[in-house]
């Protein structure tokens, strides 16, 4: 009887083959050229059949060989950690570093198990003043601080 | 001689001004400090740090690096002895004898041996060098495109043997990052090339917003999802300097693991990796007591501790040279240094020797103030070890998030970066390796030009690549490397096979 004998193995073949049908349709529209002058279809069409490749050898080998089991993804982590950092790259620019560093901070704090509420407000309010200090004062790179109160 | 005196000497005057004096000992510190913190490896710290060299010139900035990089690889081999958690491949066999020997009452010594032994090794590999960086330049120029892309084959093709994991998901992780090379416009045509329409796509995805992702970001996600089982030594460190016995045992392991590493880091595609481990089964052979080792035996951590700094340093000559980053780390190097504007290549030595001879001289110096700075701050470090992981990760977070703005003042970078620290996750759920991914990113655009401007030369003919025979050589090479790989895997999967 045939059976998934490797479902993280299968996951990822299925993921490569998505990727290169996801390429070759990307670059439908531009020509491979000739072996004398290669065209911009050329190496991305050509990686991705590489990749397709890799992919299906993948798939048929989860149906010969038992192999490690897809762990069940965690949804806590991604969502803080990306979000704070989607947070703050939206508010980078309007609201400035005393707005968006403690936001991403407290934010990402809540992708730990274990993580204190009060004690990550205090963090971010010592982690954004030392980046202000760190990034602002001695290296002044370019980051708005607080464009709604200070004009910078 | 007097060419390598004369250049030594030039570099050495350009390492040796103030603000650069100042600058190694920044990147040094800092390196470690990020470095030892577990959880975060040698790419991960650079690409956190990367910012802080944005306001400095190319040659400080360089220097800086370098002690940035110095001070992971050796906080990583801290982390290792003292809380048995490797920062990285190389110091995975550290843990063996490094940890028994903390756990002995030792820690102190082993954390000595390791920076007396890495110091020995920086020093000659930078005389290496220094020796080799003339003749393998000459050679560079000699190089044709087809030359060229088949030492960037070969290169990959070892990166993908000496990948943890399966050699079909390495290969696959591998074209993964020369495909998102070939995102942005298309050079020669102007054609937009996989932008799905994006602005912030046209000139391609910035390396440091996917080094960040996968490495910064995705690390994070990683260790969220498997909380660390810290062992941290309680009992004392201890003295710091090994007795004279230990020294008698310590030295000739020291000299082997020296020319073994520096012999192996100069391979393309991440030879570093080999050092310590071929060091630590080469002291085990000749031992006249292998069953110390696991133990706390002090020939494995002099030894492999050597290997890993020697080869974590002659990984430099390919780079410097040929322009070809031979691992992850390198290529990280590589991207630093084009936000900086220097383009490593041959180019490099004839065009600016004060930079070229300062970041090698610099590099002994960082060797020497990672010997300064960390046997007196071995009790700091240890306290560091012991900051819980639910606070670090928002400061790395923070970091991140400010090092991706200040790039290119571009908030849709930091949106961009979430999104591959997402594809990093997704990678380690579905089991690639994301370290060759780098590698081959950035391998990506120069093996595409190389590759036009091959078939140019020769008029569409694919039989240029072996025509040549250094590009022929190179190809075989690259064939057997990989052939040699597979069929022991084949073979027992046939066995495998033929027992059900």
């Amino acid at each position: 009887m045939i059976r998934i004998r490797a479902p993280q193995e299968i996951a990822a073949g299925l993921f490569l083959i998505a990727l290169a049908s996801f390429v070759f349709w990307q670059t439908d529209d531009l020509t491979v050229g000739t072996m004398r002058a290669l065209g911009p279809g050329m190496m991305p069409r050509a990686l991705a059949t590489a990749c397709g490749l890799c992919g299906g050898a993948l798939v048929i080998l989860s149906f010969l060989k038992d192999g490690a089991s897809l762990e069940h993804w965690s949804i806590r982590g991604p969502l803080f950690i990306l979000g704070a950092a989607i947070v703050f790259g939206l508010a980078i620019r309007p609201l400035g570093l005393f707005v968006a560093g403690p936001a991403a901070v407290i934010i990402g704090s809540l992708a730990a198990r274990d993580s204190r509420f009060v004690e990550s407000i205090l963090f971010a309010a010592v982690m954004t003043t030392f980046c202000w200090l760190l990034f602002k004062v001695l290296l002044s790179l370019p980051i708005p601080v607080a464009p709604w109160l200070l004009g910078y | 001689m007097d060419s390598f005196i004369g250049n030594l000497e030039l570099g050495f005057s350009t390492a040796l001004s103030l603000q650069n004096i100042a600058l190694c000992f920044a990147g040094c510190l800092i390196g470690t400090l990020v470095g030892i913190l577990p959880g975060v490896g040698p790419i991960a710290t650079i690409a956190i740090l990367l910012p802080l060299t944005f306001q400095v010139d190319p040659i400080g900035a360089l220097i800086m690096l370098a002690g940035i990089y110095y001070g992971a690889q050796y906080g990583g081999s801290t982390t290792a002895i003292l809380v048995n958690i490797p920062g990285e491949a190389t110091s995975v066999v550290t843990t063996l004898d490094g940890h028994q020997m903390a756990r002995n009452g030792r820690a102190g010594i082993a954390l000595g041996i390791a920076a007396i032994g890495s110091f020995f090794a920086g020093t000659v590999a930078t005389l290496v060098i220094a020796a080799l960086g003339v003749p393998l330049t000459r050679l560079a120029l000699v190089f044709g495109p087809a030359e060229y892309f088949s030492l960037m084959v070969l290169g990959l093709a070892f990166a993908v043997v000496l990948a943890r994991g399966s050699i079909l998901r390495a290969g696959a992780v591998i074209f993964i990052g020369l495909l998102l090379a070939t995102v942005g416009t298309d050079l020669q045509t102007g054609d937009e090339r996989l932008t799905l329409g994006m602005v912030d796509l046209m000139d391609g995805i910035d390396f440091a917003v996917l080094a960040m992702g996968l490495f910064g970001f995705a690390e994070i996600l990683r260790n969220l999802d498997n909380p660390e089982t810290r062992d941290v030594v309680q009992a004392k460190i201890g003295k710091l300097l090994p007795s004279k016995a230990d020294f008698k045992q310590a030295a000739l392991p020291v000299v082997r693991g020296t020319l073994l590493g520096g012999a192996l880091g100069i391979l393309p595609g991440n030879g570093a990796v080999l050092g310590p481990f071929a060091s630590y089964t080469l002291e085990k052979k000749i031992s006249r007591t292998p069953r110390r080792f696991g133990n706390g035996a002090i020939e494995g951590v002099a030894g492999l501790e050597s290997a890993n700094n020697a080869g974590a340093q002659t990984a430099f000559i390919p780079l410097l040279t040929l322009g070809i980053p031979p691992n992850a780390v390198m290529a990280l190097m590589v991207g630093a240094m084009t936000i900086h504007g220097i383009i490593p290549g041959p180019q490099v030595m004839t065009k600016t020797p004060g930079l070229f001879w300062g970041m090698i001289a610099s590099m002994w110096l960082g060797n020497l103030m990672l010997l300064i700075i960390n046997l007196p701050l071995i009790g700091l470090w240890v306290r560091l070890l012991k900051v819980p992981y639910r606070l670090m990760f928002p400061a790395i977070l923070l970091f991140c998030c400010i090092g991706i703005y200040s790039i290119n003042n571009d908030p849709s970078d930091v949106l961009l970066t979430a999104f591959f620290g997402f594809a990093g996750y997704a990678f380690y759920r579905f089991g690639f390796e994301p370290a060759p991914l780098l590698l081959g990113f950035v391998l990506g655009k120069l093996m595409e030009e190389k590759l036009r401007q091959a078939l140019i030369l020769s008029r569409g003919d694919f039989g240029t690549f072996v025509t040549s025979p250094v590009s022929a050589g190179l190809l075989l090479l690259a064939v057997l490397v990989i052939v040699v790989a597979i069929i022991p895997t084949v073979r027992k999967g046939r066995e495998e096979a033929f027992q059900e």
